[in-house]
């Protein structure tokens, strides 16, 4: 019998950085680290948010970061199970969706053990992960600005029975009062810096009764050593993609936050942003454009849309428009290595959580913004509407008057989701992406 | 007094505080007009207003207004509770400028996104901030509850250009506690069958408390609390005992209540922020005021525990169980305002408790705009119905928090 006839695919419009194909093995790597910690007798810690795993990897606890996980399930299109077993349980659906997916693979983990009467009882398809995941010896919860985090993890220890012991560090928002308030400065971020790191040792001890031993304090430093490293590559790279052409967009920076967010912090991701950063500075040696006929260059601001990380980067290339920037990938993860003083790395892991790029209030937040924008120059600024994503969206309003008061630059809005297909109008984005690439023609047949 | 003319001061009394709660910003501006004072506006539901009493300012916790969205439409999505987006309307259209200063400390994401947006629409109106912990069971959660309140209190006597004095604070926390204990006799009476008085009647008394000059509101419901006899109107027998739970930042609306007990219920109790859960805790009087009111953030929500808290040690769902047996109510309405993330988080771990006791509940999503009122009413009709069929059941139940519930 003859095979089908297939429709030819059309080639790529987005000239993809090789050099992040590697992610894709690393993040593997480290999930089936995570789904074998049982059997070789891990402790496992899960967390949301700030990016605490060197501090558990350190202390050979296996970490667990619920939103890369839901991420990791919708980006793979795996997350439907989870989600249904999350409203089955009453979550409702508009609640954040990175929450909701990670809170359903607690309760399908819980169902599968435990033998329930639900529909969802019983040994999990091959095909479902979301049941896959280790149940936790212990809870961190260290969420910058968005009050779903915490809460979310109190669930989680809940859905346990609250036998699982919990440890929350408070990160509060940086509101920017006081005439010296500013990025990185003033009476509040100082005191505000004190207080979170005196938290984190706090967790250490908290650790420290965890795994029964001291704290590995050298094996701590070391690891702050290679995200230190890492960081500075990948902030390297992403500096040289003011060039034009780009070389690299906001997609490839987006598959490239697992190995900086909550890979294992070994020389591998030395070695990964280093090789980003030599194919990027070769790129723009020879002007390889990442959008070949690059007529727009864009910043994103919101949260990553994980179900379609792959259509928006075609998307967006196909207009021939390159995202340059953006507030999720360009302001946050480890975004302030000369903070981090890897021989005592503690205030500076703090600081970095702190500055989570929701984390200081829209003055400060929205000056930064307006900063990568004049460096990147951009054309316009596409947001993300998040429909459960609050953090994200509560000041894209603001920023949106503030680009055209202040940098005369065209914005426009869609709306989607982290993890809930569902939300997303395809549509929608596609006349207003276009309406305004036609603005932004329009804009510029005038100067000339 | 006679009965007759008993009832008509009651009557009269909770118009005025129905009055005020219809138009809490035109109560600030008459306030105002009249005293000459500074008004200080808070959002809820963690911030003592006692302090903003003690500077001699009227502490006014900002409410929800009945106007559907215009320019908020621009600050915010409308995927955003009824309460902020409100919030951030009344401030876009001018409406808050009445307020000399506003006041916050909370971390709920959606109101920390209308926290700058009002800030940004109010460019000449101080809004001062200090986040409060909400991880309420650690070490170090009392000293960090004072230190905020004791930053608030810097900034507001910055603002204001002189000190609150210690000794102010207590006699405003002395008339504060006066006031939440005869809101609290009025539950208590509410339960006993004492008085009778509607869902919208003990908003409007808990509700204007949060809007009134404390003295003027004292005066009222004591007034209340002593004009009720045994004489009063008893609520009808029949009718099914109902808590209502939910609600935090914003009040559900008079018709939704008035709906509710209209199809053949009586609100005996409530954990609604418009409701026990503004009353329920006394600060204390004595020693330091600051260490007092940190005690008191505390207290709060191990008494009534709060889903926009953490606290490993408490639940919501046993404190619900057990509120209901001693109010011998028959089943429970969750008011959930639509997008209120705390809410939608720990709904789950009620909606299990309560199937697990057998305790019968509806949940009931609200939204600041186009409530399908008729909709919701078959809803309520319905599970009345279900509810008066258990009675002729007699079930007992075992509850997982407290014992039989019958």
């Amino acid at each position: 019998m003859n095979a089908p006839i297939q429709a030819p695919t059309p080639p790529s419009a987005a000239n993809k950085l090789k050099s992040t194909r590697m992610a894709g093995k690393l993040v593997n790597d480290y999930w089936e680290m995570v789904w074998r910690a049982k059997e070789e007798g891990k402790l496992v810690c899960w967390y949301e948010g700030s990016s605490i795993n060197p501090f558990l990897e350190a202390a050979d606890i296996v970490w667990v970061h619920g939103e890369a996980y839901s991420a990791m399930l919708a980006a793979r299109h795996q997350e439907g199970p989870a989600q249904a077993a999350a409203e089955e349980r009453g979550y409702l659906r508009e609640l954040c969706s990175y929450a909701r997916t990670h809170l359903g693979c607690a309760v399908n983990n819980q169902r599968h053990r435990n033998g329930s009467d639900s529909a969802f009882a019983d040994v999990p398809a091959d095909e479902d992960i979301s049941a896959k995941l280790p149940p936790p010896d212990m809870i961190i919860s260290a969420y910058a600005y968005c009050s779903t985090g915490q809460q979310w993890d109190e669930m989680t220890s809940r859905m346990f029975g609250k036998k699982v012991p919990i440890f929350n560090v408070s990160i509060p928002w940086i509101w920017a009062s006081g005439k010296d308030a500013g990025y990185l400065r003033g009476q509040e971020w100082e005191e505000t810096s004190k207080y979170v790191a005196k938290q984190l040792e706090e967790m250490v001890k908290f650790i420290e009764e965890q795994t029964g031993k001291p704290y590995p304090w050298d094996r701590l430093r070391e690891l702050m050593r290679n995200v230190k490293r890492a960081s500075e590559l990948r902030l390297e790279a992403m500096d040289m993609c003011t060039a034009k052409p780009a070389p690299a967009t906001l997609f490839d920076w987006s598959v490239s936050i697992a190995p900086i967010n909550q890979l294992p912090c070994t020389t591998d991701i030395v070695d990964y942003f280093t090789n980003v950063r030599d194919e990027v500075a070769e790129r723009v040696r020879t002007g390889e454009a990442a959008v070949p006929k690059e007529k727009y260059r864009l910043f994103f601001d919101g949260i990553m849309n994980w179900n379609k990380l792959g259509w928006l980067a075609e998307k967006f290339a196909r207009y021939d428009a390159a995202v340059v920037a953006g507030r999720y990938t360009h302001m946050a993860f480890w975004q302030e290595p000369g903070l981090i003083n890897p021989e005592d790395p503690v205030m500076g892991m703090g600081q970095n959580y702190l500055i989570c790029p929701n984390n200081h209030s829209s003055p400060i937040l929205i000056d930064l913004i307006m900063g990568l924008c004049e460096k990147y120059e951009v054309d316009g600024i596409v947001f993300h509407a998040t429909r459960t994503c609050r953090a994200f969206t509560n000041p894209m309003f603001m920023i949106a008057e503030e680009a055209t008061s202040r940098l005369g630059i065209q914005t426009t809005m869609f709306e989607g989701d982290v993890a809930d297909e569902s939300f997303y109008k395809d549509e929608l984005l596609n006349t207003r992406v276009e309406a305004m690439l036609e603005a932004i023609d329009q804009k510029r047949m005038a100067v000339v | 007094m006679l009965l007759e003319s008993r009832v008509k001061e009651q009557g009269s009394i909770l118009a005025r505080l129905g009055e005020v709660c219809t138009d809490p910003l035109g109560y600030a501006r008459e306030w105002k007009a009249r005293t000459g004072g500074l008004v200080v506006g808070s959002f809820p539901m963690n911030f003592p207003s006692e302090m903003a009493h003690a500077a001699g300012a009227l502490p006014l916790i900002i409410q929800e207004a009945e106007d559907p969205i215009t320019a908020g439409h621009g600050l915010l999505f409308p995927f955003y509770c009824g309460y902020t987006r409100s919030t951030v309307d009344q401030a876009a259209n001018g409406e808050l400028d009445v307020l000399d200063a506003i006041m916050f400390g909370d971390h709920c994401v959606q109101l920390l996104g209308a926290a700058d947006a009002v800030r940004m629409s109010l460019k000449n109106t101080r809004v001062i901030f200090f986040q409060l912990i909400s991880s309420m069971c650690d070490p170090w959660t009392l000293g960090r509850a004072k230190e905020s309140f004791e930053k608030l209190r810097e900034e507001l006597e910055d603002f204001l250009g002189r000190k609150v004095e210690d000794d102010a604070l207590r006699e405003s926390i002395r008339l504060f506690n006066r006031d939440r204990q005869a809101m609290r006799k009025l539950y208590e009476m509410r339960v006993a069958g004492q008085i009778s008085l509607t869902a919208t009647e003990m908003q409007y008394v808990v509700k204007s408390a949060m809007v009134m000059d404390r003295r003027e509101h004292l005066e009222l419901v004591e007034a209340l609390v002593a004009g009720a006899t045994e004489n009063s109107p008893a609520p009808e027998k029949r009718a099914i005992r109902l808590h209502l739970s939910g609600h935090f930042c914003q009040a559900p609306k008079p018709e939704l209540l008035d709906m509710i007990e209209g199809c053949g219920a009586v609100v005996v109790g409530d954990d609604l922020y418009h409701g026990f859960r503004y009353i329920s805790t006394d600060v204390g009087e004595n020693g330091d005021p600051m260490e007092a009111l940190a005690h008191w953030y505390l207290d709060r929500n191990t008494g009534v525990p709060c889903p926009t808290r953490v606290q490993n040690d408490v639940d919501w769902d046993a404190f619900l169980l057990d509120a209901m047996r001693k109010e011998n109510a028959e089943g429970m309405i969750v008011l959930m305002a639509k997008f209120c993330e705390p809410h939608m988080y720990y709904y789950p771990e009620v909606k299990e408790a309560f199937e697990k006791a057998g305790m019968p509940h509806l949940l009931i999503e609200t939204e600041h705009e186009s409530m399908a009122l008729e909709h919701i009413r078959t809803r309520v009709e319905s599970f009345l119905e279900l509810v008066k069929r258990r009675r002729g059941a007699a079930p007992v139940v075992t509850s997982a928090a407290q014992g039989e519930v019958a």
